[in-house]
């Protein structure tokens, strides 16, 4: 997945935790929050979200061993 | 990253404690498990809580006049064994966050062992006090908490104005100690209609001190302050027009220096600057979220939709994850998000701010009513009545 594919299937961001007993809080800059804030805040967490796998290029399969050159029939 | 499966793809935990909802299709190629909730077939059951707060004491001999919990002196610990049954049920449940809170939490002397302990169960601990019992050797004892926050009702004569004593000095001390133990930080900062003058300044003084987070609470009705003294504390109605300025400015003036922070129940009083609540969901503001994605845990084991709810405890009876999906009370909650009536029914924010603090309308309406305090409930009531 690239990180735009990422980015359109993630649905809510939260910041958090916040260290209050009693109530649930929200952080003030997602108030008031610009559009190109928003999407930067998008863009940094599907960067931390995005699958590894796709991300990685497969590990190249280890090659096998040679196996022993046949004894030579030469003298 | 921790992933927990729900009805929409999964709730996810990044390393910086972030909570990031994804669709089904992100969450199967972040590999969470094939779960029985994607089958849309099945009811969707109540969604679990995110963040629970647990009460550990009722112990504090701070006395404040405006106490949700009216602790006292006497009060009485909750066994530690009792609090590791409750955080073991809380983690079976997916719970994310947990907070302590009293009384006051730092006079138990386990409260470090019991962070740890929510540690190895993989919850976020974190933790509320005003300092009373905090030494630099206790401070040393609870690094696994994720933040601290110290009870700090504000500079210029706010704390004593709010609590009925002058404990803002002890609340630095407290801050400071915490710092020099390697502790976070955070302010939690009730607003009234005493201290609201000093927000500003209250917030330059926390980052001044070292915390990296304030706060900030609206008054609510319970415990001590469930009285008619609430009708002058509560902020008046020009404080609560200028609230979202001022906290814009705030936000402004610092940046990344602190981070700010509303309760949920501030949500509504900010309602008349607030209008896309589609963008407001989509950042993780919530609103009043008892019984939803906030649960509380009382000294009696009891679940109640937050920590502030006084009424008559749900039976303790069956598994923390059975109880929250059956508690009469909690359905209460639910019940009154559902079938919200005007003006919330048409308000555009009702998906965020899911209709306002029910504790306060509870204290002034005897019910469930729209928060009697948010602007837009004001205004309509004021177009009703003027018809």
């Amino acid at each position: 997945m690239t990180h735009d594919e990422v980015q359109s299937h993630i649905l809510a961001v939260r910041r958090g935790p916040g260290a209050n007993c009693s109530s649930i809080g929200s952080a003030v800059e997602m108030l008031f929050l610009s559009a190109t804030a928003g999407v930067a805040i998008v863009a940094a967490v599907s960067a931390a979200l995005r699958p590894h796998d796709d991300e990685d290029p497969p590990a190249e399969t280890p090659p096998v061993e040679a196996p022993p050159a046949p004894p030579s029939a030469d003298p | 990253m921790r992933p927990r499966p729900e009805r929409f793809g999964a709730w996810v935990r990044v390393d910086d404690g972030t909570l990031v909802a994804v669709d089904r299709t992100l969450a199967r190629a972040l590999h969470v498990e094939e779960t029985p909730l994607w089958d849309d077939a099945r009811p969707e059951a109540p969604a679990l809580p995110l963040e629970v707060h647990v009460a550990v004491t009722a112990r504090c001999p701070a006395g404040c006049s405006g106490c949700y919990q009216s602790a006292t002196r006497d009060g009485d610990d909750v066994p530690f064994e009792e609090l590791a049954r409750t955080l073991d049920g809380l983690a079976a449940m997916g719970v994310f966050t947990v907070a302590f809170g009293g009384g006051e939490p730092m006079l138990r002397d386990d409260l470090g062992a019991l962070a740890t302990y929510a540690r190895g169960l993989d919850l976020v601990p974190v933790v509320t006090t005003s300092g009373i019992g905090l030494t630099p050797a206790r401070a040393r004892t609870l690094g696994d908490f994720a933040q601290v926050n110290v009870s700090h009702d504000g500079v210029g004569g706010g704390y004593e104005a709010v609590r009925g004593y002058d404990g803002a000095s002890a609340a630095d001390r407290a801050a400071r100690t915490l710092l020099d133990a390697g502790v976070s930080v955070g302010l939690n900062h009730v607003l009234t209609r005493q201290n609201f003058a000093h927000l500003a300044d209250t917030v330059r003084h926390a980052r001044a001190l070292g915390a990296r987070e304030v706060q900030v609470l609206r008054y609510k009705p319970a415990g001590r302050a469930a009285s008619l003294d609430y009708l002058a504390r509560r902020l008046t109605q020009d404080q609560v027009r200028a609230l979202a300025p001022a906290l814009r400015a705030i936000a402004e003036e610092h940046g990344e220096g602190i981070s700010i922070r509303v309760d949920c129940a501030t949500v509504p009083l900010l309602s008349e600057t607030l209008t896309d609540a589609a963008q407001l969901a989509r950042f993780g503001v919530f609103g009043c979220e008892a019984g939803r994605h906030l649960g509380a845990v009382r000294r009696d084991g009891s679940l109640a939709g937050c920590s502030f709810v006084t009424r008559e405890p749900a039976p303790a009876e069956g598994s923390l994850a059975e109880r929250w999906e059956s508690a009469p009370e909690l359905e209460r909650f639910r019940a009154s998000v559902r079938e919200r009536p005007e003006p919330c029914a048409s308000c555009g924010l009702r998906t965020v701010c899911r209709g306002g603090c029910r504790i306060v309308s509870e204290h002034l309406t005897g019910g469930f009513a729209p928060d009697p305090e948010c602007p837009r409930v004001l205004a309509w009531k004021a177009t009703e009545s003027a018809r």
